[in-house]
């Protein structure tokens, strides 16, 4: 039956193909109901297909996973931090080595952030001026200063497939417009510093960032204004600070509409299931978060029916495998290649007690989040997305009235009820 | 190649799997006092062990921050030791549930319930004992029929029955019987150390006398106290276990027994659990006729950010020529990233297995013994006495053998992140990014609204 939609779509959808200097961006689908898109995006290390989770590897290593452990669950398009890959191993040894890529090993694209991020979420009183954001070093105290040049400079150093301009970055929940709109248009003149100092376009793609915090006025007036500079990709930034849903759900919709068709879209800092599932109906195409991972090391298992605590005694006599019919290496079937016949037993006896557990469950976190942006894709393809959404969301809530009202809400104005029989 | 070769004697009861032979003795009197020695190890379906050789030590039944597959793709290591005191803990919420490792379903490719619950590779053999390398102290003490194991919920007897069950259970390829031990420094006097070899005694004469002893090679505790305490132990391992062939291996906890072993269990395979803290002390009790050993300075050193860095024989060729003066690795400091531990693992185990398997090349070249003791002389003149003390800050101190001694202490890891100085000291400065509740009101620059 999926075959027979595969095809029918096949015929029915003229794939549209977009390219900038070191980036091409084909859209392969559309789902016919929502703004889901399916498409394939060429970086300089490789084809990547979108919609995709990308998984932090912050300081250049994903939490306890070789590179090679790392390219198993499928992943091809990773993050690191330019804040901290600036402090460390810094922009000398990177340059030395010849970029990010090298320093760590890893043969597939690098996504960077601009550095700015870190602000908000590390550092509680870091200062925001024209110039740049003024900090101090966590490693030895001094005072720093990043300012657009310099983050290019170091995202240049770094060599990432995709950069990202430094921002000034508040929590959307900032009571201050007059702040928000300083911020957002600060945001714009930045890129334009940040445009005029990236010294490598033809082979890095640089990203511009739509801020605006929960106001859809000035979101609409920072898409306009960043979409003017044509940059290979946008991201819509900000979000994800504690917000509530319903209000990331209305700025996610409000920017998609008014994004061109032919460029990915990146939702920032987003990583629980049910996020990625409505963001990407919403029309977004890339998503990032250290959730995934963080949790991980928490003893936390993402499955399609929920967060599994792994800590709890129910699980230290259970022999079956994290997540049944699972494929990654963690919970595949023992008699499978590269299986490694991991039981809930043995991730309660160790989460929180040996780095093993962490390890174990980052790499069936990751491989799930990759999957179901796998599955999600498939199923906009075949044009059976609305389904998918309502498989989705039927695996984690037994129970229709458990939906939670935003993710319903949500899909109802891109034309899926989760409610309707 | 491994050769699956029952026992050799016939008559033998207990006819186990596992198969040791001397390839060469480097001494003339071999036959009569132990010393160092080639050899190959062997167990069914397992990866063979040429010594003399290490295993890996591991902790609640991971060797520290590898996973199963670099295990597999990244270690020379052939064989792990567990301790059952990691797997028995008795959670508060359900102290009544057994095990749970007991009950660990097998497969072709987890074989046996130790490798199924670790997911340790079947490739790697598993050695079995009661207490960790080095084991805690416990303030309980042992009795005549059970010694008190440190648990992840604290201490607990564990008798003598209910290890050999443990035993035959988890079917380790290897397993160590109980030992009466103090697991302290301090020697203990005579009367101690007299009751230490009369327990240990009586108890190998029960594992013995069980048919579940049969389920796994056995290698005999030579107890840490001298051989006039234990002689009587020694000589009932070497006249009743040796002809039946049920005794595979000695397991010692201090390699200054090995001289006095008697002739019978020359031909032994001699496990050492005496932790050597150097490479120095590996190649001393090498001379005295270890073959395999458990190296817990590998976890330690790893966790201390230090890369180790030596070779056997001694690199001929020191950038200088004064003595002493390589340093046995390189402290890295902080590698702040948990993937830094697990490629340093990988690293300290892959320079721990070539120094090995350069020993093995020296004891096997034509002037064996002469040529290893000038290595070990070169060795020991080109490197520091000690490794580097490290620096690195651990992901978390891991594991319950870290114990609070009363609370109060400082954190061990410095926290990361600091605030920026006093406010508005700086020039230019604009507005904070994060006001959060308080701090809005109290530098006056906006009411804590409630959210809409």
């Amino acid at each position: 039956m999926w075959a027979t939609a595969t095809r029918r779509m096949a015929s029915a959808f003229q794939p549209k193909s977009h390219s900038s200097a070191a980036l091409t961006f084909e859209l392969v689908g559309k789902c016919s109901t929502t703004r889901a898109r399916a498409s394939i995006l060429t970086l300089p290390h490789g084809q990547v297909n979108l919609p995709i989770f990308m998984p932090v590897a912050t300081q250049a290593s994903l939490k306890g996973l070789t590179p090679e452990q790392l390219e198993g669950t499928g992943c091809r398009l990773c993050l690191n931090n330019t804040y901290h890959l600036g402090l460390k191993p810094g922009q000398e040894v990177l340059d030395a080595v010849g970029g990010a890529h090298k320093f760590q090993g890893w043969n597939h694209n690098l996504l960077t952030d601009s550095g700015g991020f870190q602000m908000v979420s590390l550092l509680k009183l870091a200062n925001v001026t024209e110039e740049g954001v003024r900090f101090l070093s966590p490693h030895d105290g001094s005072p720093m200063l990043l300012t657009p040049e310099h983050s290019m400079s170091l995202q240049n150093s770094i060599g990432s497939d995709i950069m990202m301009q430094l921002d000034d970055v508040l929590v959307t929940t900032h009571p201050d417009k007059a702040r928000m709109k300083e911020a957002m248009e600060r945001s714009v003149r930045w890129l334009d510093r940040c445009i005029a100092a990236h010294k490598y376009p033809e082979r890095q793609n640089l990203f511009c960032i739509i801020q605006g915090g929960l106001d859809l006025e000035m979101r609409r007036e920072c898409c306009r204004e960043m979409v003017a500079r044509d940059t290979p990709g946008i991201a819509i930034g900000g979000l994800s600070g504690g917000e509530a849903k319903d209000d990331f759900c209305r700025v996610v919709a409000t920017c998609t509409e008014l994004l061109p068709e032919l460029k990915p879209r990146y939702v920032m800092g987003i990583g629980y299931p049910e996020d990625l599932v409505v963001s990407v109906a919403l029309g977004a195409d890339m998503f990032d978060c250290v959730w995934p991972t963080r949790t991980a090391r928490f003893g936390n298992a993402i499955t399609k029916h929920g967060v599994l605590n792994m800590k709890r005694e129910v699980y230290a006599a259970d022999y079956g495998p994290i997540e049944d019919n699972c494929g990654c290496p963690c919970c595949r079937p023992i008699e499978e290649e590269g299986a490694l016949g991991i039981t809930r037993a043995f991730i309660h006896h160790n989460a929180a007690k040996e780095t093993v557990a962490a390890h174990l469950l980052t790499l069936h976190n990751v491989w799930y989040q990759l999957n179901l942006m796998g599955r999600a894709r498939d199923a906009i393809v075949a044009d059976r997305f609305p389904a998918f959404l309502k498989e989705f969301f039927a695996g984690l809530y037994a129970n229709k009235k458990d939906y939670p009202s935003w993710a319903v809400d949500a899909l109802r104005g891109v034309g899926v009820d989760l409610l309707e029989i | 190649m491994t050769i699956d070769i029952p026992s050799q004697d016939p008559e033998s009861s207990t006819p186990t799997a596992m198969r040791f032979e001397v390839l060469k003795n480097l001494a003339k009197d071999a036959a009569t006092t132990a010393s160092s020695r080639l050899g190959h190890l062997s167990l069914p379906g397992r990866r063979p062990l040429e010594t003399p050789n290490y295993i890996g030590v591991t902790s609640r039944g991971c060797l520290p921050h590898l996973t199963p597959d670099n295990v597999t793709k990244h270690l020379q290591t052939s064989a792990a030791y567990m301790s059952l005191e990691d797997f028995i803990e008795k959670p508060q919420q359900n102290s009544a549930r057994p095990p749970p490792i007991f009950a660990a379903p097998t497969s072709s490719k987890l074989p046996t319930p130790l490798h199924a619950f670790t997911a340790m590779p079947s490739s790697i053999a598993t050695i079995l004992g009661a207490r960790r390398i080095p084991a805690v102290a416990s303030p309980m003490g042992n009795t005549n029929k059970s010694i008190s194991v440190f648990t992840n919920t604290g201490f607990q007897p564990l008798t003598t029955t209910d290890y050999l069950s443990a035993v035959s259970t988890l079917k380790p390829d290897i397993s160590i019987p109980l030992a009466d031990l103090t697991n302290s420094n301090i020697t203990p006097n005579s009367k101690r150390a007299l009751r230490m070899a009369e327990r240990t005694d009586e108890w190998i004469v029960d594992w013995f006398s069980s048919p579940d002893s049969s389920a796994t090679a056995t290698f005999a505790p030579v107890l840490p106290v001298s051989y006039s305490m234990q002689w009587e132990y020694l000589s009932r391992l070497s006249e009743d276990y040796v002809p039946t062939s049920q005794l595979s291996g000695l397991a010692l906890y201090d390699p200054a027994l090995l001289p006095d072993l008697p002739a019978p269990l020359l031909s032994l395979p001699r496990l050492s659990l005496s932790a050597p803290a150097t490479p120095h002390q590996v190649l001393q009790h090498i001379s005295l006729g270890i073959d395999i050993f458990t190296l817990p300075f590998i976890n330690t050193i790893s966790d201390a950010g230090i890369a180790l860095d030596f070779s056997f024989p001694a690199s001929p060729n020191p950038s200088s020529s004064a003595e002493g003066i390589l340093p046995l690795g390189t402290d890295l400091s902080s590698p702040e990233e948990m993937l830094g531990w697990t490629l340093l693992q990988i690293h300290n185990h892959s320079i721990v297995s070539q120094f090995f398997a350069g020993i093995r090349r020296v004891l096997g070249g034509e002037a064996g013994e002469e040529e290893f003791e000038k290595a070990r002389n070169g060795f020991l003149r080109a490197y520091e006495a000690d490794f580097p003390a490290g620096h690195a800050e651990r992901p978390r101190a891991r594991g319950y053998q870290y114990k609070s001694v009363g609370g109060g202490e400082p954190k061990k890891n410095k926290p990361a992140w600091g605030k920026l100085g006093p406010e508005g000291s700086e020039e230019g400065v604009e507005t904070p990014v994060v006001p959060e509740g308080k701090e809005v009101e109290e530098k006056g620059f906006a009411e804590n609204v409630p959210k809409e």
